[in-house]
């Protein structure tokens, strides 16, 4: 531990978990969205989800032109003469522009009544819906040295993220159907489970890990990011919904709107501690 | 190095026919007099708030009896170097005849990837307005001064270093200073567990120096001042 160093800054701030979030909410209402041409309980999502996906998409889109420092250069991207495919994050371009021209596509097929073509939009949408949380994980995981962010948990973490958040938005525009609720219920309740089991593995990996793991832990848990990862990601936006949907009035519409109202606050919050608190550490070597 | 300690195809140490250039720093002859920032500086223009090299130090022992322990950073030139795999637009790359990790300013695109890859803290965001260069908001690092390298000089920083704690060349020329240094003296890198082959190798380092601390934990107001000027000169 040095007693003088030079200031560090972190690299990526929390605007790129702005990103995440929105770029999860945005890949899980396109594939709510797709589940409607196969699954008649999601029909009323179908055009709502899609609408908000795509709207959250430019929106995605925007915030990570932005927060490059160069946003001019941002068709760098996908210029094939510069990309290396050794980062997770060329990959990403390529699938979030994909992404973009399928859900083009795909709403000019859903409002021609193209049931054929929609139908095929929706499950290659759904494809690279998926890579969305996907390649968002992997960004994280590429970088060795960085507690949390080096497990293989982190691609399978930001795709049940994504899930539960984006069944969280859907809850409030399925209007009350009773039906839709029941199984974005159980959507929520399997996802937040999922992401409650990783994120406990995820503390126990950290807390028994080399000095860094160690801080890193100690900062998340007690430290500058207790309040954002544990207070409010893991007890009230996942523990609590978790709770909420278990008991009789998570069964009623206005308890999985409640779930999902907190489910938001923790999805936010968790991206927020996990892009965050792992490069705290790093700041004061 | 072997033949078999080499995993990546990008790594040069040992490879015939070309230099792996690398830097020994022999932290016994650091004086702490911060020459090698100055000059690091005045040869790039290095804006305020950010550093190619820098001289942490650790104060030990009890008083009377105390000394500070000196630990010059600056970017490893690793031979397996995360920054340039991590950019998804090719503008780091490493020279293979000579191990230089450099950065093509034009194409950089700032995302800042490189940053968050680099177990080093190399590298650093350039601020958006500068007084002379017209090169700004992108990312940038120690080049092991590749333009003075490459006219036959040593980097600003070794000839600048009045103890001659710093010095500078081919470690896959067997009769080099810092091939000899490597093979007589007892080394370090900095975490060697990254994998990264880092290329600036220490003599005398001291392990309370270039591990993290359990005092780092509950410091909320760490380096408040220098936050508070990097953030007046840069928009992260």
């Amino acid at each position: 531990m040095l007693d003088y160093t030079v200031f560090h800054t972190i690299a990526w701030p929390s605007a790129y978990s702005v990103y995440f979030f929105v770029i999860g909410i945005a890949a899980a209402l396109f594939f709510l969205s797709a589940l409607s041409w196969y699954r008649a309980e999601f029909k009323p999502l179908r055009a709502s989800a899609f609408y908000v996906s795509f709207v959250l998409l430019a929106v995605g889109g925007l915030l990570l032109i932005s927060d490059l420092s160069q946003p001019a250069r941002f068709l760098s991207m996908i210029n094939p003469a510069y990309l290396n495919f050794d980062s997770p994050l060329a990959w990403g371009s390529l699938n979030l522009v994909s992404f973009g021209l399928v859900s083009v596509l795909y709403f000019v097929m859903m409002n021609k009544g193209d049931e054929i073509n929609s139908r095929r939009l929706a499950v290659i949408g759904s494809l690279l819906a998926l890579g969305l949380p996907v390649y968002t994980g992997f960004d994280l995981t590429v970088h060795q040295h960085r507690p949390v962010w080096n497990t293989p948990l982190m691609p399978v973490l930001f795709v049940a993220l994504s899930l539960v958040s984006g069944a969280a938005v859907a809850s409030f525009l399925a209007k009350g159907d009773a039906k839709l609720l029941a199984t974005l219920r159980s959507f929520m309740l399997w996802s937040a489970g999922a992401v409650a089991a990783m994120l406990v593995s995820l503390l126990g990996t950290t807390a028994y890990g080399g000095s860094a793991q160690e801080l890193t832990f100690m900062i998340m848990t007690s430290g500058s990011m207790g309040l954002a990862f544990i207070w409010l990601g893991l007890i009230l936006g996942t523990a609590a919904p978790i709770g909420l949907l278990l008991a009789p009035v998570g069964r009623q519409p206005i308890g999985v709107l409640a779930a999902g109202a907190l489910i938001l606050i923790g999805g936010m919050a968790l991206r927020y501690a996990i892009l965050v608190g792992p490069q705290l550490v790093h700041t004061a070597y | 190095m072997s033949e078999e300690l080499r995993l990546s195809s990008r790594e040069t140490r040992g490879k015939p026919g070309v230099k792996r250039y690398a830097m020994v720093i022999d932290v016994r002859r650091c004086i702490g007099c911060m020459a090698c920032q100055v000059a690091c500086k005045a040869e790039y223009d290095v804006p305020l708030g950010v550093f190619r090299t820098w001289v942490p130090y650790r104060v030990v022992g009890t008083y009377p009896t105390v000394k500070k322990q000196f630990l010059p950073r600056l970017c490893n030139h690793c031979d397996d170097p995360p920054c340039v795999r991590a950019c998804p637009v090719g503008a780091t790359f490493k020279v293979e005849d000579g191990g230089f990790v450099l950065q093509n300013y034009e194409r950089c695109i700032g995302c800042k990837a490189c940053m968050a890859s680099c177990p080093y803290n190399a590298r650093f965001m350039l601020p958006e307005h500068r007084t002379t260069s017209k090169i700004t908001s992108v990312v940038d690092k120690c080049t092991f001064c590749y333009h003075r390298v490459s006219q036959g000089l040593v980097p600003a920083c070794v000839q600048t270093c009045i103890g001659r704690a710093r010095v500078f060349g081919d470690l896959n020329d067997p009769n080099s200073e810092v091939s000899q240094l490597v093979a007589r003296h007892a080394t370090q890198v900095l975490r060697p567990e990254e994998g990264t082959k880092p290329h600036v190798f220490y003599i005398g380092g001291d392990r309370n120096l270039t591990e993290y601390g359990r005092a780092l934990y509950g410091k909320s107001d760490y380096l408040d001042g220098e936050r508070a000027m990097f953030d007046r000169n840069h928009k992260i």
